[in-house]
């Protein structure tokens, strides 16, 4: 099982860790194209974007230190943060005898994408068909990737319960179990994990992403070809919406990849057999940071922004008669009441603990009250009441009452002042968990205790000599 | 990928058909010959390179001609009739590209007889840069008969101006360039700016510092787009770590309001602050009367026409007082110059103060 690697940097967008475990080859391969570059450019980091363009446009390598001496004094670690990751996923070489330059291939292609022209087809062919079929509308595009989405995490959220909701197609299934947001506890259902519940709580854009970086994983394992795969989905976030694409010009592996993307919601096509399908939403987003997805495009389904009211009196309010954001809430609120666009319940102890148990943190249940505050709580300050926000806090600090830490137990010491001859000594090192100064013992974590076992033994040895 | 929100850019440029026709004189006229079709394509380069940092960016363009001013292009309402599809590039930024290439030609050929040139509308171009600033940083919920839709998503974080000029500066348009300054500050817009070919152009230079812009001179132009994409391309957030060229020297003069000269030595009405060239018995402004004895004291103590001081900036590090008194940005400067000559109308000035305020 290929593991995500946890988000390191702060900001970054957490593909870029996958694309910093490929090899040189791969990259350099990916940069071949024009809409790589270009979506690979926009998952950067402000400052590490204007770095590239700085280095865009020059012919020849230029001095590292000159373009030091562009940095401000006080912000010389965000120039060599953000230098030291274009190094590592190779769109600046290694600086060699202190010269900087883009990556060859990525600068030809960078410089290509944003003028235009060569022949590398890399956003896609639009498909000609001659008037003869209107392509699907953009309110078409939306309701249907807004379906398929809601479909998936509608099955995760209602996998524990007995409702029986619309099934998800067998390869989403397996992503979801190979993920871990799902997995067969007893039996052949799928039972939804602790990961799973975090995951629901999620922006939808962390969502897409989560489940195509698995995808990405799972390509690797299937011999697919990873640059082909990655090139496909930039290729999709440069696409524009509403346009129809042609697959003739798709490599094997890309029209393979249709199906997948399919069921994900990121393409529609007629027939699986088409010979042209259509970006949604979901797909030319990718690369964008704001979350103009399909909930927020005004279809139908659940209100565009933020629809909870929560008082001080810990009840809440969500107005919406989108079934997946109840039971989204259902997770952390004890629903009261049901009307045909709002609900009605409280948090309480019980509903909290729930949640904790679930896996879910106070912080997950915090923020997500907080991005879909009903705009009427944007007025407020703090958005979401004090009171229950430390009351949410509090629940989960009851669930942290016990501690285990190993260690040892040193007691039985002869007299006070060996005690505090020990006990200054283990202080300094920075291991003492728990001491009694009653009881003259004290108890030291396991990294210590080869040191105050020296310590005791070399003070022993001394005073018996 | 932490904000949300696009960074808005306006780009004005200037379109002057004879400040072009020159800047494109092969050497010895220009050391480096720049056409407007090289410009163009470099500018393209630039506006893409803006909407490829972040898929939110919003960017118009407005273009400034003799006597007019006209939107090029706004990423808000694109021109939907053009469609242009091509395997080979990203649409949007095909959009801009061919919008403005198309939009441009349309503008100079509609110029007609290029002998009598009329003043530039640079202002009118900032102003309508201005005004859609205004616009789309409005939140929506103000906008009566709308639904909140995507209120805070629409509001711009730092929205920023940059006048591409060819010109040199018209007198004439002091008072206006000096308006859209404090609305700029206001709304909080900086205007940078890029002085493409041409003497310095005063007014503008004041523009970039009194909005935390930067001005530069361009002097190697075939090296226009570095220039542009070190120095423009970065917004407020990123120009923290990175710095970029500010002015060293600020020409701080302004235009007298009864003959539009740029003035070294300057009258101040003490009543409104109206700058005169030469002492008035009446302030055409406020119709404040000056006493006969102050005007032919200061007549007296004008320097002769011809002596005017050479060193016509100021130099060095001038701490400006227009900087943290928006209000009179120009009207302090004309004493603050160096040398004797300037010293007396110094005193002129104050004594001017004096009589009229008794």
């Amino acid at each position: 099982m290929a593991t995500l690697p946890p988000q390191q940097d702060e900001g970054h967008h957490s593909l870029l860790p996958f694309l910093q475990s490929q090899s040189h080859t791969t990259l350099t391969r990916l940069y071949q194209r024009p809409s790589s570059c270009l979506s690979i450019f926009r998952l950067l980091r402000p400052v590490e974007k204007q770095l590239i363009m700085n280095l865009l446009w020059l012919e020849s390598a230029i001095d590292a230190a000159k373009m030091a001496a562009w940095v401000t004094r006080e912000n010389k670690k965000a120039y060599d943060d953000a230098l030291h990751a274009l190094v590592r996923v190779h769109v600046v070489p290694a600086p060699k005898d202190g010269k900087l330059a883009l990556n060859q291939t990525f600068k030809s292609s960078f410089r290509q994408a944003l003028t235009g022209g060569g022949t590398s087809g890399s956003f896609g062919v639009i498909f000609d068909n001659g008037e003869k079929r209107l392509p699907f509308t953009i309110e078409e595009l939306d309701s249907y990737a807004l379906e398929r989405w809601e479909t998936i995490l509608h099955y995760m959220v209602s996998s524990g319960s007995d409702q029986k909701p619309t099934k998800p197609s067998q390869g989403v299934l397996y992503l979801l179990e190979r993920r871990k947001l799902m997995s067969k506890f007893y039996g052949d259902t799928l039972q939804i994990t602790s990961a799973g519940f975090q995951f629901l709580l999620h922006t939808p854009h962390a969502q897409l992403w989560d489940l195509l970086l698995q995808y990405l994983h799972m390509a690797e394992e299937r011999q697919m070809d990873l640059v082909e795969v990655l090139g496909f989905l930039f290729m999709l976030s440069t696409m524009e919406l509403g346009k129809e694409y042609a697959t003739d010009h798709l490599s094997e592996t890309q029209k393979a990849m249709l199906e997948d993307l399919r069921d994900y919601g990121l393409i529609l096509q007629k027939k699986p057999s088409a010979r042209r399908f259509s970006p949604t939403r979901l797909a030319t987003t990718l690369t964008s940071s704001s979350p103009p997805l399909p909930t927020s495009a005004g279809t139908s389904s659940g209100p565009q922004e933020g629809f909870i009211v929560l008082e001080t009196n810990y009840r809440l309010y969500a107005y919406t008669d989108n079934p997946l954001q109840t039971a989204v809430l259902n997770l952390f609120v004890s629903l009261k009441y049901r009307f045909p666009n709002l609900v009605v319940g409280s948090i309480t102890r019980d509903s909290v603990k729930k949640a904790l148990l679930n896996g879910i943190t106070a912080d997950q249940m915090i923020s997500y009250l907080t991005t879909h505050a009903h705009p009427q709580m944007r007025k407020n300050n703090p958005l979401i009441p004090v009171t229950v926000q430390d009351q949410i806090r509090l629940w989960e600090l009851e669930k942290n009452r016990l501690r285990s830490d190993e260690g040892y137990l040193y007691t039985s010491f002869a007299s006070q002042a060996d005690y505090d001859y020990v006990l200054k000594y283990a202080k300094e090192l920075g291991v003492v968990l728990w001491e009694s100064p009653m009881k003259r013992c004290f108890f030291g974590s396991m990294t210590g205790h080869a040191n105050i076992r020296g310590f005791i033994e070399r003070r022993t040895n001394a005073n018996g000599a | 990928m932490n904000d949300p929100r696009g960074d808005h850019l306006s780009v004005v440029v200037d379109l002057s058909p004879t400040q072009w026709h020159l800047s494109a004189l092969q050497p010895p006229a220009n050391v480096y010959p720049l056409p407007l079709s090289s410009f163009l394509s470099q500018l393209l380069a630039f506006l893409n390179s803006h909407m490829a940092c972040k898929h939110e960016n919003t960017l118009a363009v407005f273009g400034a001609l003799p006597g007019k001013s006209v939107m090029l292009y706004s990423s808000t309402n694109p021109a939907k009739n053009l469609q242009v599809m091509d395997s080979n590039s990203y649409p949007p930024f095909k959009l801009v590209d061919t919008t403005v290439v198309t939009r441009t030609a349309e503008e100079l050929d509609a110029l007609g007889d290029p002998d009598e040139e009329e003043p530039l509308g640079l202002v009118g171009a900032m102003t309508k840069a201005l005004c859609y600033i205004n616009r789309i940083t409005l939140p929506p919920a103000q906008i009566p008969g709308k639904k909140q839709g995507i209120s805070n998503s629409l509001v711009m974080p730092e929205p920023r101006i940059l006048v591409l000029s060819v010109s040199p500066d018209h007198a004439t348009s002091y008072i206006p360039i000096m308006n859209s300054i404090f609305s700029a500050q206001k709304l909080k817009v900086t205007i940078d700016v890029c002085q493409l070919y041409g003497p310095e152009t005063v007014f503008l230079q004041q523009a970039a510092h009194l909005t935390g812009g930067s001005y530069i001179h361009l002097e190697r132009r075939d090296a226009l787009l570095q220039y542009l994409i070190m120095s423009f391309l970065p917004p407020p957030s990123i120009r923290k770590v990175l710095s970029v060229p500010t002015q060293d020297k600020i020409d701080f003069r302004a235009a007298c309001f009864c003959h539009k000269t740029i003035v070294d030595v300057g009258f101040v009405c003490s009543v409104c602050l109206s700058i005169f060239c030469q002492p008035v018995p009446v302030c055409s402004t406020c119709r404040t009367k000056f006493p006969i004895k102050t005007l032919q004291r200061l007549n007296a103590s004008r320097p002769p026409p011809n002596a005017t001081n050479t060193t016509r900036t100021t130099t060095g590090t001038p701490v400006p007082q227009s900087a943290s008194n928006p209000t009179t940005p120009a009207l302090t400067q004309p004493t603050s110059t160096n040398g004797s000559s300037v010293h007396r109308p110094a005193q002129a000035r104050s004594s001017l103060s004096q009589q009229s305020s008794m």
